[in-house]
């Protein structure tokens, strides 16, 4: 079995004339738990949706767990183990919490297991307060945790999540990076994040991406102090 | 105790349908068939049955609109085609228990084909609304189109605009000696229709089924968990193919008649606004909403009014902006928020199934 669980080669999309993601060469280690950093319009949720069949990549390969997904349809990548959490959050807003989870959990489990499954992302997540009120009637934090449980759910190998303490609480914040290093525990997980607190408390590797290409990775420590990230990202905001 | 049925009425989706919710069934089915066929007269019958025919048409797009986010437009293109595959085959085959089946399978198989280009084309909402009315128009075109008497299935003249007259009645299965009189007719389209709003209250309450309200709410992210929600939405549209086949069937069945303004443009507009009028997203507000239209444009027609298509609109106007749900969730909607009040509880909480 190898220990890259996911890369891409030369992966290009272009929309128009703009490059979103160029050239790009990612490679993932089993059981990592990665941080991806840039500023935006950097092409982070390009990438994402890439590797999870949103769009389709206008050359390059994907391939995740030996097998090359580059031109697999979303649900066949979803059913290989890859889970996501996009930008804004994406449920059933027409259906309660409970419905959301469900349909996560079934897809992969049987109806029993499935319910199980349930109540255990609700328990972990506590969920329980809410879990019964009609999605789109949520608070914006209650629905990213509603998608981050529907991930869960379906117990991926590899979990993608775009910005998951966007809209949070700084507490909720906490509480998600504590979550995500438990949850890495299991699988491997790539974090897309703006709030270098939460990146500091969790990440180890850091892929810094700038105009749809990657411009360094290294740890979290030498990626803060390189002159260059700092120049194109990090100075214009506040380094804690 | 009521309140479980309210809930239902609201939004049937995803929870098993409760004891109280079989009994009403079971009230329901006796009042339309014990009680009420001994207060009726034929002519009286006659005018309900074909609401509970045509209330088969109403499910079927409420199944498809309301239930999987599929606004068709055409549900028409087979209604028309279950009536005239009826038509012909049992005018042709003399018995009709075969061509009442292939009346329902016809439509179903058509649905597939159709289903499968939309679906997998990536036709997606605007277009798939425009898609089907189009199938549907075709269909008129074509229809109308047979006059001449090289147009011959058979031995049945298709008869363009005028349609096929003397639809001969369906005869008993076991006994084809015997054809369905009047109230025979009455009590097979009440028992069709209830068959078809338990089957599909419990397919929405199974898997396949909470996983197309899925596809209504959100395809994307339905995608992003593993399901192929183009698999979903074409099962649904084959279903709802069969439901409006055999609608169509049991509509020349009640009439002994069928004419191309069965795949029209009005019809086909008739369907949406029985199924705004009553509520999408539940499976009894199609059913009123038919029984509503049909009686009111009768009533329109005998006090003389002309302009009922005109007054029809308005009431679809008004349904729409008073009701934005359809009349049943909106009732059910405030029944709920009574029994409720009169019980003291928190309006927002919602009991474990």
């Amino acid at each position: 079995m190898t220990d890259v669980l996911l890369n891409t080669r030369q992966l290009v999309k272009r929309f128009g004339g703009l490059h979103a993601t160029d050239t790009v060469d990612f490679d993932l280690r089993r059981g990592e738990l990665r941080c991806l950093i840039g500023p935006n319009g950097a092409g982070k949720s390009t990438f994402f949706k890439l590797l999870t069949g949103q769009i389709q990549p206008t050359s390059g390969k994907i391939t995740f767990d030996g097998q090359d997904i580059t031109d697999t349809p979303t649900y066949q990548i979803a059913r290989l183990g890859i889970g996501i959490k996009n930008q804004t959050p994406d449920v059933f807003d027409g259906l309660s919490g409970h419905e959301n989870l469900w349909l996560a959990a079934n897809f992969s489990h049987a109806a029993v297991a499935a319910r199980d499954q349930v109540d255990q992302v609700i328990a972990q997540l506590k969920l329980a307060p809410f879990i019964h009120r009609q999605v789109g009637e949520m608070a914006h934090g209650q629905r990213q945790w509603i998608e981050i449980g529907m991930v869960m759910a379906r117990q991926p190998s590899l979990i993608l999540l775009d910005e998951p303490s966007a809209g949070m609480s700084q507490e909720e914040r906490v509480r998600t990076a504590d979550l995500l290093l438990e949850l890495n525990a299991t699988c491997t997980i790539v974090v897309v994040e703006h709030d270098m607190q939460f990146i500091k408390r969790i990440a180890d590797i850091v892929t810094v991406f700038h105009r749809g290409k990657i411009l360094r990775e290294a740890h979290v420590d030498e990626i803060m102090r390189d002159p260059e990230v700092r120049d194109v990202y990090l100075g214009r905001q506040e380094v804690a | 105790m009521l309140w479980f049925l309210f809930r239902d009425f609201r939004r049937p989706s995803g929870e098993r349908p409760t004891v109280v919710w079989w009994l009403f069934v079971v009230a329901v089915a006796g009042v339309l068939l014990v009680w009420l066929p001994g207060t009726l007269g034929l002519a009286e019958m006659l005018d309900l049955s074909v609401v509970f025919v045509l209330a088969l048409l109403a499910l079927s797009m409420s199944f498809l609109w309301g239930y999987s986010g599929m606004l068709s437009f055409g549900q028409t293109a087979y209604f028309g085609l279950g009536g005239y595959v009826y038509a012909v085959s049992a005018m042709n085959l003399g018995t009709t228990t075969v061509p009442f089946l292939l009346g329902v399978l016809l439509p179903m198989a058509f649905a597939l084909v159709v289903g499968y280009f939309i679906v997998y084309g990536r036709l997606s909402d605007v277009y798939f609304s425009v898609m089907t009315l189009v199938i549907t128009l075709v269909l008129n075109k074509a229809v109308r189109a047979t006059s001449g008497s090289q147009y011959v299935v058979g031995d049945v003249r298709l008869g363009g605009q005028n349609g096929i007259p003397g639809v001969p009645p369906l005869q008993v299965p076991w006994d084809p000696a015997t054809a369905l009189f009047i109230d025979d007719v009455y009590y097979l389209s009440v028992i069709l229709v209830l068959v078809a709003y338990v089957g599909l209250r419990l397919a929405l309450a199974s898997r396949f089924g909470r996983v197309l309200v899925g596809v209504r709410e959100n395809e994307k992210r339905l995608a992003l968990l593993g399901y192929d929600p183009r698999r979903y939405k074409l099962g649904a549209f084959v279903i709802a193919g069969g439901l409006a086949g055999l609608s169509g069937t049991m509509f020349a069945v009640w009439g002994n008649f069928v004419a191309p303004e069965m795949f029209g443009l009005q019809r086909a507009a008739e369907v949406i606004i029985w199924v705004i009028v009553g509520g999408k997203a539940t499976l009894i507000g199609p059913i009123v909403g038919v029984g509503l239209i049909q009686y009111l444009t009768t009533w329109l027609g005998t006090q003389g009014v002309g302009q009922v298509t005109l007054v029809l609109g308005i009431v679809l106007i008004a349904a729409v902006l008073l009701f934005r749900e359809g009349l049943v969730p909106t009732l059910g909607t405030l029944l709920l928020r009574l029994t409720r009040l009169r019980r003291g509880d928190d309006p927002n909480k919602r009991d474990e199934p």
